[in-house]
């Protein structure tokens, strides 16, 4: 069992939400999907890679027959999966300081939620919630999510640059070239083992 | 569609796990005892099978009871999560994974109740998107790359500091040259492994943090 792989941690969260609830909280995350300008705050938390929330109505669990029981759940549940750089003490104080007011409005609806502010209420909350991974697997267990956005942006630099370098004379490259490293300097971190906790 | 950002899906798959008092270990153990034996690296099953930028397997033993005055409740049974971000049409995700490592698949979902076999690869898609749960809100970082254009493309950045670092003040002609001869070499290069740590460089630029 590891919630970590390379500079990726995995969390996992389910909490419990009275059924009316949960209308409202899809129609909070339609919003959030289509006014683009309210994800303002989740891209610049540049150290989340994936993360999705999934309401699971108290009759919506998967039922296959074959002997399965039924459910009899009371409540909805919202299950939230993230997969984030850093530690999971530095992601929920980033949560809690950046995302708040986002924080309070999803989780709000999930029952006993004290918020997300002051930091250690909510930091209980979600130790109490949390469930760990029994196996985690990333394709690119040495970069960040910013490693990723950086190395992608060099990559379309050097595509640009490379297309130029068969048109030009040496003089109008090495222009050209300074012009990339300008543009590049600032992506190209070197990615590696993740830092070890001493 | 809350399924996809971009090019790229989440998947949510719980898969209900055969409850059977007389199986020692549970089913659940089982599936457990697989896991804490699978590689997470390049020899991982999601990096041989195509198209996985992220994914984990979780065994969901209960709900959560959040304390008084909400009600205590209990599943009846425990699921098997699979949470998978990856490229594109779900039907060809699934596809590659039954084609590519059907033993892994099967040691892992013959646990679940209904589980049809990796082999019939429509029954297996079938049973797949039986246990799909819809994402509500799905978010990536970066939502129109490939797997294999974001190992390409940190290949490149650690290919392209080096090149930076070892022609400072070069003249423009030998410049030149020498990039288009990088930029080819680098075509050629072969793409790294899905799930490897990437190149190993020796040389390490300093900072307040070493």
């Amino acid at each position: 069992m590891s919630n970590i792989n390379g500079k990726v941690y995995a969390m996992n969260a389910i909490t419990p939400m009275k059924p009316w609830k949960t209308w409202i909280l899809r129609l909070i995350f339609f919003a959030l999907g289509h006014i683009k300008p309210l994800q303002k705050d989740l891209i610049d938390l540049s150290f989340i890679e994936f993360a999705r929330w999934v309401v699971v109505p108290r009759k919506g669990l998967p039922f296959l027959g074959n002997g399965q029981s039924h459910e009899d759940l009371k409540y909805d549940y919202l299950l939230f999966f993230s997969n984030f750089n850093g530690t999971w003490n530095q992601y929920i104080d980033a949560f809690s300081a950046v995302l708040s007011r986002g924080l309070n409005l999803v989780w709000r609806w999930s029952e006993k939620f004290p918020g997300s502010v002051p930091v250690t209420l909510f930091k209980e909350y979600i130790a109490r919630v949390q469930f760990d991974t029994d196996y985690y697997y990333t394709a690119y267990p040495h970069a960040t999510a910013n490693d990723v956005k950086s190395a992608h942006i060099v990559q379309a630099s050097l595509d640009d640059l490379s297309e130029l370098a068969e048109k030009c004379n040496p003089q109008q490259f090495a222009d050209a070239y300074f012009n990339f490293v300008l543009q590049v300097q600032t992506h190209l971190g070197e990615t590696s083992d993740a830092p070890v906790a001493g | 569609m809350p399924n996809k950002n971009g090019n790229v899906y989440g998947l949510t798959i719980l898969s209900p796990i055969i409850e059977d008092a007389k199986a020692t270990p549970s089913h659940d153990l089982q599936i457990r005892n697989y896991l804490a034996k699978l590689s997470t690296r390049e020899d991982s099953p999601f990096a041989l099978a195509p198209g996985t930028h992220l994914a984990r397997l979780v065994v969901m033993d209960d709900v959560i009871y959040v304390g008084a005055p909400s009600s205590e409740e209990h599943l009846k049974s425990k699921y098997l999560i699979f949470e998978s971000n990856c490229d594109g049409d779900l039907d060809s995700y699934l596809s590659g994974l039954a084609a590519t490592i059907p033993d892994h698949l099967d040691a892992i979902w013959k646990h679940c109740v209904g589980y049809p076999g990796a082999a019939n690869r429509q029954a297996f898609i079938d049973y797949m998107k039986a246990c799909q749960l819809e994402t509500t809100f799905f978010f990536a970082a970066v939502n129109n790359k490939s797997v294999s254009e974001t190992l390409r493309a940190l290949q490149t950045q650690t290919a392209v500091a080096d090149f930076i670092a070892s022609h400072q003040g070069a003249n423009p002609a030998k410049l030149k040259r020498d990039f288009i001869q990088f930029v080819s070499q680098l075509k050629s290069m072969p793409l790294p492994k899905p799930g490897s740590m990437g190149p190993h460089r020796e040389i390490k630029t300093g900072g307040r943090n070493e």
